[in-house]
Parts: C-alpha cells; sequence; structure tokens
C-alpha cells in the first residue's frame, strides 16, 4: 500500500520519443487520482520525462502535449534518415512546441514543485534544477534536460549561463531511492509504473538508475528511444501507458480513493469546525470506512471488466490527437509516398538531395545560430585549450616519469661503476658499458643537470638522450649545442601548459 | 558432521582451479579466486553469530563452499530436540555473500546453512551438459549429495530466484528431506506464452509487443552466448561494467559496506570461468523462459509439503505465477506474500521484514 499520509513525489524516466508513454500514465493519473498529482510534493523529469512533468505541474492540457509529441515525432520520420537528417531540427520544433503550449505565467507554478534533471557539461555531475526565473528559462531547462549530445548537435545549450546537456546521462530517473517516489518509466522493470513484460529473464540492467529488464521488446523499445516508431505504436505505447498507470491505482488502492475519500474527508472536516462534536465525526469515519472497504472488493471483483474499458477513459483531447495523428497517415500524399517504386526513388536520389537539403539548412542553422555565435565560440575556444592542456600536461607528466626512471638506474649504474669491485661490474656488464663509460657516464651527469635547470622542460631531454646516442663519438658539448634551437621550439607550449597548473 | 567435512585449513581453500595450460598468459581479467576469497571474507565479517566456512567435498570430487551459522550466546537445555535446519540456496550470478543481512537474523533459534551453488561463486566449476533436463539433474544432484555430505536428515529449503527454482526441483524429487519449501521470487515458474494466445487487446496492441525481426536476429545472436560473457569479454573493464550497471547492488547495502565490496563480489562471482551459467543457458530458452517450467511440474510435489513463495512488490517477477501454483496445489499448503517496496532481491531490499517472515515460517515448522 502506498503512504498515502505522507508526502511523496512522481519522476518520469528519460526516453526520447517513447515519453508518449508518459503522457499515457500522466492522463490517467489526472483522471483517475487527481489529488496523486496535485499534493504530490515535487514532480521529476529527465529528458522526455521532464517535458511531461512540465506539462503536469503548468496543467497544460495533456491531449495539446500529446498532440506536440505526435507532431515532432512525425516531422522526424518524414525524411529518409528519420531524426538523423540534417534538416531536421529537433531542438527547434521542441522549443517553438513549449513556447505555444506552456503559459506565459507557467514559472511560477514550477517553482519548487517541479525537478528537471541535467547533466553539467564540466564536470558530468548531476543537477536538479526546480527553480525558474521566468517561462523562457523553464523552456531552456526543458532543452536542456533533452539535449543528447551529437544528436541533437555540438554545442550545448546554457541555463543561467552554465552548460548543460541531457539529464539522462547523469540521472535518468531522479530521485528513483526515496521510497515515496513514483517511479515512472516506459521500459518495463522495477519502476512503479512501467509495462510488465510477460518474461522471466533474469538479467536487469540499471542505465544511470533506470531498471531495464533485458526482454526483446525493451529492446525494441530502446531502439525507438531516439528513431521515433509509427504513430499506431506511439498509439499503443500510450495506451499502454495509461493501463499500467490504472494497474499502478489498483495495486495500491488507489483508484476510487480519491472520489471517497477526498469528498466525505473534506466535507467531515467542514462540519467538524462548525459543530466540532467529535462523536458525529468518528461515526463518520466509521461509516466511511466500511464504504471504503466494500467499494474496494467491489473494485477488486471490477478489475477485468476495467482493464477492456481503458480506450473509453482516454481524455477525450488526447484520443482526439491519437486518432488524427494515425488518421493523417493515410492520406493521398502520404500513401502515394508510401508506394515501394517512390520509395525507391526518394532512396537512389538521396546522394544527390542530401548535400542540397543540408547546404540549406546548415546556412538555416547559421542565420539562427547568429545571435549566440559570440558566447558559443568563446566557450568552444576555452574547451579546446582545456583539452589541450590536459593532453599536454598528461604527456609530459608521463614523459618525465619515465626519463626520470631511465636516468635513475643509469645513475645507479654509474655509482656502482665508481665501487672499488671494479672486477664484479666488468664481469656483470657488457663491455661497451665498460669501455664507452667515461663518455655516457658524461652525458647523463650533464643530462641530470639539464632536468635540474628545466623542470618542465623534460620532454626535450628524452630527445637530447637519443641524439646524443646516435651522434655516439660526439663529444658531449656537441649534442648540447645541436639541441638548444629544439628546446627553444618546444618551449613556447610548455611554459603555456605550466602557467596552466 | 562428516569426516570429510571437517574444518579444512583456511590457508588452502584458495587453490585455483584456474591453473590451467594458459596460466603464464597474462590475465584479461582481474579476477582469481583468492580475490573472489578476499571480496567474500569482506563481506562475512559483519556476521556476528558463529560462522563456520569450508568446502564440502562431494563424492564426485566437487567442492561446494558452504557457511554454517549457529547461535553464540543461547544454549539450549540438552534434551530439547535440535532444530530443522534452515539451507538457503542463492539466485543466478550471485553467491552467499548476498544473504549478509540475514544470516545472523536467521541463525538466533536454529542453524542456518548457505551454500554456493555447484558452478557458482566459490564452488566448483564443473561441465554442464547443454541438456536441460540433464543440467537441472547436476544442480539436483549436487544438493542432494551436499545434504548427505552435511549430514542433515531434513531441512526448510529456501530459494531465492534460479535457487528457488532448484529448491522446487530438490523438493519434487526429494520430497521427504524438505519439512518446508519457501520460494523467494523463484524464477522458471510460467511457461511461455505462445504467440497466438496473446490477449485479444486489438491489433494494434499485439503490434507493439510483437518485436520487428532485427530485434529476434540479436536475441538469436545473443542467446549463442553466456548470459553474462559480456563482463568476462570486458577484461579489465568488468568491475566498472558492474558498477555501471547494477549501482542497486552497492545501494542495497549501502549501510554495511560504502565502498563498492558488493559490486567487487558480484563481478569475481561471474568473471572467472562461467560453469553454473552454462547450466542456466541450458535450462532457458530466448532470453529467460524456462525451457522445462515448473508451473507443469508444482502438482509432483507432495500435496502436505508447506510451501510459502514470497515476492518482492516491485519485482519484475511477477506474482501470479504463485498464485497459479496456489491453484494447482491446493491453499490449504500454499501461501503466496508479497513484500512490500521490494524488488527482486527481495531479501536484501527489506531485510528486517524478511527476516521476520521467513523466522515465522520456520518457528511453524518446530
Amino acid at each position: 500500500m502506498f503512504p498515502i499520509d505522507s508526502q511523496w513525489n512522481i519522476s518520469f524516466a528519460g526516453c526520447g520519443f517513447l515519453g508518449i508513454y508518459h503522457i499515457g500514465v500522466a492522463s490517467c493519473l489526472l483522471e483517475q487520482a487527481p489529488f496523486l498529482v496535485k499534493n504530490a510534493r515535487h514532480i521529476y523529469g529527465a529528458s522526455a520525462g521532464a517535458l511531461t512533468a512540465t506539462a503536469l505541474v503548468t496543467g497544460v492540457c495533456l491531449g495539446e502535449t500529446g498532440a506536440s509529441f505526435f507532431e515532432v515525432a512525425k516531422e522526424a520520420r518524414k525524411r529518409f534518415l528519420g531524426p538523423m537528417h540534417p534538416s531536421f531540427n529537433l531542438v527547434k520544433i521542441v522549443r517553438l512546441m513549449l513556447r505555444r503550449t506552456l503559459p506565459a505565467e507557467c514559472h511560477h507554478q514550477a517553482n519548487g514543485r517541479l525537478g528537471i534533471s541535467l547533466t553539467r557539461v564540466t564536470d558530468g555531475e548531476n543537477v536538479l534544477v526546480s527553480h525558474f526565473n521566468n517561462k523562457e528559462e523553464l523552456i531552456q531547462a526543458c532543452i536542456c534536460s533533452a539535449y543528447i549530445p551529437v544528436y541533437c548537435g555540438f554545442i550545448p545549450p546554457t541555463l543561467q549561463g552554465v552548460r548543460y546537456v541531457d539529464g539522462g546521462i547523469s540521472d535518468n530517473l531522479p530521485l528513483y531511492e526515496l521510497k515515496n517516489t513514483i517511479t515512472v518509466s516506459p521500459f518495463s522493470g522495477e519502476s512503479d509504473i512501467c509495462p510488465r513484460d510477460t518474461s522471466t529473464n533474469i538479467h536487469e540492467l540499471r542505465f544511470t538508475n533506470t531498471s531495464i529488464q533485458f526482454t526483446l521488446t525493451n529492446l525494441y523499445r530502446v531502439s525507438r528511444a531516439l528513431f521515433p516508431p509509427d504513430p499506431m505504436v506511439m498509439k499503443a505505447m500510450c495506451k499502454q501507458g495509461y493501463k499500467d498507470a490504472l494497474h499502478f491505482l489498483e495495486r495500491n488502492g488507489l483508484l476510487h480513493f480519491n472520489k471517497l475519500h477526498r469528498g466525505p474527508a473534506l466535507h467531515v472536516s467542514g462540519e467538524q469546525k462548525q459543530a466540532g462534536g467529535e462523536e458525529e465525526d468518528e461515526e463518520k469515519r466509521e461509516a466511511e470506512d466500511k464504504s471504503q472497504v466494500e467499494e474496494k472488493a467491489v473494485m477488486v471483483v471490477d478489475t477485468s471488466s476495467l482493464d477492456e474499458h481503458i480506450i473509453e477513459y482516454l481524455p477525450p483531447a488526447l484520443h482526439k490527437a491519437l486518432v488524427e495523428a494515425c488518421m493523417e497517415r493515410k492520406s493521398l500524399v502520404q500513401s502515394l509516398s508510401n508506394l515501394l517504386p517512390v520509395r525507391m526513388a526518394s532512396a537512389m536520389m538521396l546522394p544527390y538531395t542530401l548535400p542540397l537539403e543540408s547546404a540549406m539548412s546548415l546556412t538555416l542553422r547559421l542565420l539562427e545560430w547568429l545571435p549566440d555565435v559570440q558566447e558559443d565560440v568563446g566557450w568552444i575556444r576555452d574547451q579546446t585549450l582545456k583539452i589541450l592542456h590536459h593532453i599536454l600536461s598528461r604527456a609530459s607528466k608521463s614523459v618525465s616519469r619515465h626519463v626520470s626512471a631511465r636516468l635513475f638506474c643509469h645513475l645507479e649504474l654509474h655509482h656502482y661503476r665508481s665501487l672499488p669491485s671494479k672486477s664484479s661490474s666488468t664481469s656483470l656488464f657488457p663491455s661497451w658499458v665498460n669501455e664507452s663509460s667515461p663518455s655516457v657516464q658524461d652525458v647523463f651527469v650533464r643530462l641530470e643537470q639539464y632536468k635540474k635547470q628545466l623542470l618542465s622542460g623534460v620532454f626535450c631531454i628524452n630527445m637530447d638522450l637519443q641524439g646524443s646516442f646516435k651522434a655516439g663519438d660526439l663529444s658531449p658539448d656537441n649534442t648540447t649545442r645541436k639541441d638548444f634551437p629544439a628546446l627553444g621550439d618546444r618551449s613556447k607550449p610548455l611554459t603555456r601548459s605550466q602557467s596552466f597548473w | 558432521m562428516d569426516s570429510s567435512t571437517t574444518a579444512a585449513p583456511m590457508t588452502s581453500d584458495c587453490e585455483t582451479e584456474s591453473s590451467s595450460d594458459f596460466s603464464w598468459w597474462p590475465s584479461w581479467r582481474p579476477t582469481s579466486m583468492s580475490l573472489l576469497k578476499a571480496a567474500e571474507s569482506k563481506i562475512l565479517a559483519r556476521i556476528q553469530n558463529n560462522l563456520w566456512a569450508r568446502f564440502v567435498k562431494l563424492p564426485n570430487q566437487d567442492r561446494i563452499w558452504t557457511l554454517t551459522l549457529t547461535n553464540k550466546t543461547v544454549h539450549k537445555p540438552a534434551e530439547e530436540p535440535p532444530k530443522t535446519p534452515l539451507v538457503m540456496v542463492h539466485g543466478f550470478g550471485g553467491g552467499v555473500g548476498l544473504w549478509v543481512r540475514n544470516l545472523d537474523g536467521l541463525s538466533r533459534s536454529r542453524p542456518v546453512h548457505a551454500f554456493d551453488l555447484l558452478g557458482f561463486g566459490r564452488s566448483s566449476r564443473p561441465h554442464f551438459p547443454s541438456d536441460a533436463a540433464k543440467a537441472e539433474e547436476q544442480f539436483v544432484d549436487s544438493i542432494e549429495r551436499w545434504r548427505q555430505s552435511v549430514g542433515l536428515e531434513s531441512m526448510i529449503l529456501l530459494g531465492h530466484s534460479l535457487g528457488g527454482y532448484l529448491a522446487t526441483s530438490y523438493a519434487i524429487q526429494y520430497p521427504s528431506r524438505v519439512s518446508h519449501l519457501i520460494l523467494v521470487d523463484p524464477w522458471g515458474f510460467p511457461e511461455r506464452p505462445k504467440a497466438e494466445n496473446q490477449e485479444s487487446q486489438g491489433t494494434e496492441a499485439v503490434k507493439t509487443f510483437r518485436p520487428p525481426r532485427w530485434v529476434k536476429v540479436i536475441a538469436g545472436i545473443v542467446s549463442f552466448f553466456n548470459p553474462l560473457a559480456v563482463i568476462r569479454a570486458a577484461g579489465p573493464w568488468g568491475p566498472g561494467l558492474v558498477n555501471r550497471f547494477r549501482p542497486d547492488f552497492r545501494r542495497k547495502f549501502e549501510d554495511l559496506f560504502d565502498d563498492d565490496t558488493m559490486t567487487q563480489y558480484i563481478y569475481h562471482c561471474n568473471a572467472q570461468t562461467p560453469s553454473g551459467e552454462v547450466g542456466f543457458r541450458a535450462m532457458s530458452e530466448s532470453l529467460g523462459w524456462a525451457k522445462r517450467p515448473m508451473l507443469q511440474r508444482v502438482h509432483l510435489l507432495p500435496p502436505s509439503m508447506p510451501v510459502t513463495m514470497l515476492y518482492g512488490a516491485v519485482s519484475w517477477v511477477d506474482s501470479s505465477s504463485g498464485d497459479k501454483a496456489a491453484e494447482i496445489r491446493g491453499k490449504a499448503h500454499t501461501r503466496v506474500m508479497l513484500i512490500d517496496d521490494a524488488s527482486h532481491h527481495v531479501y536484501a531490499d527489506q531485510p528486517e521484514t524478511f527476516n521476520k517472515v521467513v523466522e515465522n515460517i520456520c518457528n511453524s515448522v518446530d
């Protein structure tokens, strides 16, 4: 039994285009147990779940949200390469939809109640944003949470001056660990509301907190998360969401809780204020409990029949959107373009049309990008510099370790040589070590000196060492002279890395 | 106790069986029996009651890693008859270490035995036949031989997941040895639904749940491999994979270990030469269905044998198969219980509730 007397949260998992499942779940919760949504302390979401969570918190019509989902999916399916086609701009479409559907003062409702899971680019940590200054910020948070790198683009969007990407990368199901969080996930697994596949697979994965069972259907679902399925399949998913949510309410005895508990309870408290009669109140409660028990018994019997009427239970707006989405496919143009020869032709033409379309969309994107160019370019420069510094510092560190180990080894040898027992050393080491020892020793001693002088410049010393060995009979003086120009060449990046440290 | 089980010195425990012809080859997987032993001993250090851990040698030279727990403090009067011991069988890919939160609580009133199944954990890893019935036979045989070697007359048999399946199979074959059968989220009960008898939900609903062909092809390819081949193939990245994809294990035992002891243990249990896994693969088909589902056989259990089935409320294992089993066997001696807020690993998610329920069941025996 769900602990209804304490506080609870709802958390929607990120799932890309399977987000339509969340719409089904949300509409069921709103319809069958509105108190569960209204009194929820927080509603969390990641990626597509964030969109549904936003819709729930701001009280936007779910039918409209569902229709938007369909629209995006259809837009993605329109072209040959689907969402990978260069002219499909997911971010732009989602932003437009959000601007259109969300009310102007939505951030007031969202503040403190809505939690959107984001991944900070700089350190990969998860951030739950729940404070929004205006509508634009709320929209931007949703965009950030759905921004899958590479799939959506290469330059992560900013929110309140910080770069974020898809929340699913760090935490796909925010606060799933709390016992009082109702978790919703379109992948069958161990979430509170999720499809129950009839499988007994033992293997289960946790993708950043979302439990995903290893089944055939889940494999299919995962593949469909980024490449939207047929509208018919999406419709079925939406219904599945409604059904699973209904099952959840049923299991926890929350289904008729609303009508039964909420109504009389308010009534009672109102009367209590007026009359203050405690006995009466007690009696009423008892009666209420009884009726609740009876109702439950009836409900348990009725569960099977409930299942079959789910489709009729879908809210009218959503139902309409679903039907429309599925109807449109059958229009003449669509069916024509779906014919095999036409599809073949378009596939054959792809090498010619694709560059054109890409160029078009690229220019369009560049134009749209213009306002942000300065900021983004600055960010890119910073990032590349950071990466370069990191690589350089790593390389110089490993090289210095390598060289100093070698030097140490050779110096040991040198000390050993200077010990009185010369005979043992000659027998232990190959003859060239002993014969050429003065010059080799000299080189090493000098190298050690260089190393001390140029702590960060050890990278060059390695070159020196190689050079001096190749030079063979050259005197140490010669080698040093030869090497200094090389040193000068490399000093520039190295000093830079030093300043970075 | 049998003479063959007398305390083997702990130092000789970790004679590795992996010393094959390629032992000179640098190991791709950072695992070994001794690493598993180290991880396990870290876990077992948390147990407070008297713990006796040793290998039990079976007549066919297989060794079964066994823990026996007895209560330290209470000394029963001699005239009282000894209580029926509780025997715990872990699930797929697990080991005795997973019971760490239950062993102490359950051994308060009676001796508790827990062992690594043949081919899992620290037990021997023999070759398993690829035939479902034969593989099951080998598992069940090992349990019976283990019982003989340990010298138990009867026991309360508790099995989790795959262990539940094997425990049921054992109880069917050796009913006189089992005084109560406890199945915790057992695997392999339901039959695989035929494609045509899907619920009549309209054509669309069926369409979603009929995965396209390429998914089946992938599944077909996957089923050629052992279930956990990935973490072995990943070599040095294997422990990281376990940490990344099963963070729940770490979280379940967070109050006992604040590092990744548990995931390490699970990694070392499964990164070794696959053996029990091969047996499991032989018994299952198409991603997890049992080839010989238990619901077809539960009627073979003696009707008088009490059976309790515990399910986690949010587990992916469907408790409806428990109800079906109860229907088949008759409700008199079969009970199905749901444990709230518990996933598949009921015993680790809700240890207190689990221990209490199991203790009550045990007390109903004697």
